[in-house]
């Protein structure tokens, strides 16, 4: 037995310790889900600890044959939805947010170059702003994929949705992404990058 | 050769040979659509974790105990509602006929005599007529059927204990 899922049994028998200890484990990528569907630091940080608190009130219902992070993460998923979809509803527009803010991005020791690191720091940025233009369930589709190395079949299961649409929408998302991109960049710009990083 | 394969391989992140490879270079340069669907995937490929400002387990802890001492405050003053809402039906619906036994007390006990004597009377006729036919029916009904019987029996009553059971549980973890 690993140390995660023993830790899953002693919380799930009362042990706040053990729950501690899960937090301390998932923090980063409940809290960076969070982050990149609802695009502003100190919502991310209520949203990831209110995940964490459902997540403590339902162990019981946590199915033991699937990983940890999967049902977490399913949690963290389903609440960002509901709290975007709140927000639509109130009105609430995004862009009156403030970006960044407390947090810290990990720093990548593979790329020194601070002239690389800048130009991909600046197309995070971008994307980060591009993902608010997508409908939630497929921002949290997309951030499942590509961040977190979800299987289509882990999307279907954490979003309750079927691998097709699970397929179609993360295929409408890039769709989506790519023309939202097209439109932002200046032409010479993107021609420029693709001479200097030819593609595969 | 169109535009749909490249997007499809872009899309899927299809391994392509380098004949392909070729292609969708010399595609690229004229298609900004399928540049830019290049991008936005290398970019997601690239993309980093974020982290919370230190402390946050702390913090949660934190909203856990209060949380915690949130949930008992509700389930006390919950339960207090439940017993004064009670209390004040009950008062409600025996309110007259407790101002009627206080105005005459022998009159009520002489009915409540009565209507002990009553149920213990009945009761006793019903024993006597199930003794009977406990006695008499078994001759009528075949083995068979009392076997389906039984088993209909232990059936619901064990039915009914899951029910109860699913009920009464207290979740762990909570």
């Amino acid at each position: 037995m690993n140390d995660e899922l023993a830790w899953v049994l002693q919380a799930q028998q009362g042990s706040d310790e053990a729950f501690t200890r899960l937090v301390e484990e998932h923090q980063t990528h409940v809290y960076n889900l969070c982050y990149r569907m609802l695009g502003e630091p100190e919502a991310a940080e209520d949203a990831a600890q209110e995940s964490f608190l459902r997540a403590y009130q339902n162990l019981h219902r946590y199915d033991r044959n699937r990983p940890f992070a999967t049902w977490l993460l399913s949690i963290a998923a389903h609440y960002c939805i509901d709290r975007l979809r709140r927000r639509k509803l109130s009105m609430f527009s995004l862009d009156a947010e403030n970006d960044e803010g407390t947090t810290f991005e990990i720093a990548d020791p593979a790329s020194p170059d601070p002239e690389v690191e800048s130009v991909k720091r600046e197309e995070h940025d971008r994307l980060h702003i591009l993902l608010k233009g997508l409908d939630e369930t497929d921002r949290a589709a997309v951030i499942m994929r590509y961040w977190y190395d979800f299987s289509e079949i882990e999307i279907a299961e954490s979003l309750r949705l079927t691998v097709s649409a699970v397929k179609s929408r993360l295929h409408r998302s890039r769709r989506a992404l790519a023309g939202m991109w097209q439109e932002e960049t200046p032409r010479t710009r993107a021609e420029r990058r693709i001479h200097e990083s030819p593609a595969f | 050769m169109n535009h749909q394969p490249f997007e499809t391989w872009l899309l899927e992140d299809k391994l392509i040979n380098p004949e392909q490879r070729r292609e969708l270079h010399s595609h690229l340069r004229t298609c900004a659509y399928c540049a830019a669907l290049l991008e936005t995937g290398k970019a997601l490929s690239s993309v980093k974790m974020i982290s919370p400002a230190l402390g946050f387990t702390a913090r949660f802890q934190a909203r856990l105990a209060a949380q915690k001492v949130a949930d008992r405050r509700r389930r006390f003053w919950g339960a207090v509602l439940f017993v004064a809402g009670g209390l004040a039906i009950l008062m409600w619906v025996a309110g007259p006929y407790l101002a009627s036994f206080l105005a005459s007390p022998a009159t009520w006990i002489s009915a409540l005599v009565e209507w002990g004597i009553y149920l213990i009377t009945t009761l006793q006729a019903m024993a006597q007529a199930g003794s009977v036919l406990w006695h008499v029916v078994p001759g009528f009904v075949s083995p068979f059927a009392w076997m389906v019987l039984l088993s209909a029996f232990a059936g619901i009553s064990l039915l009914w204990s899951v029910s109860i059971w699913r009920f009464v549980r207290v979740p762990r973890g909570r």
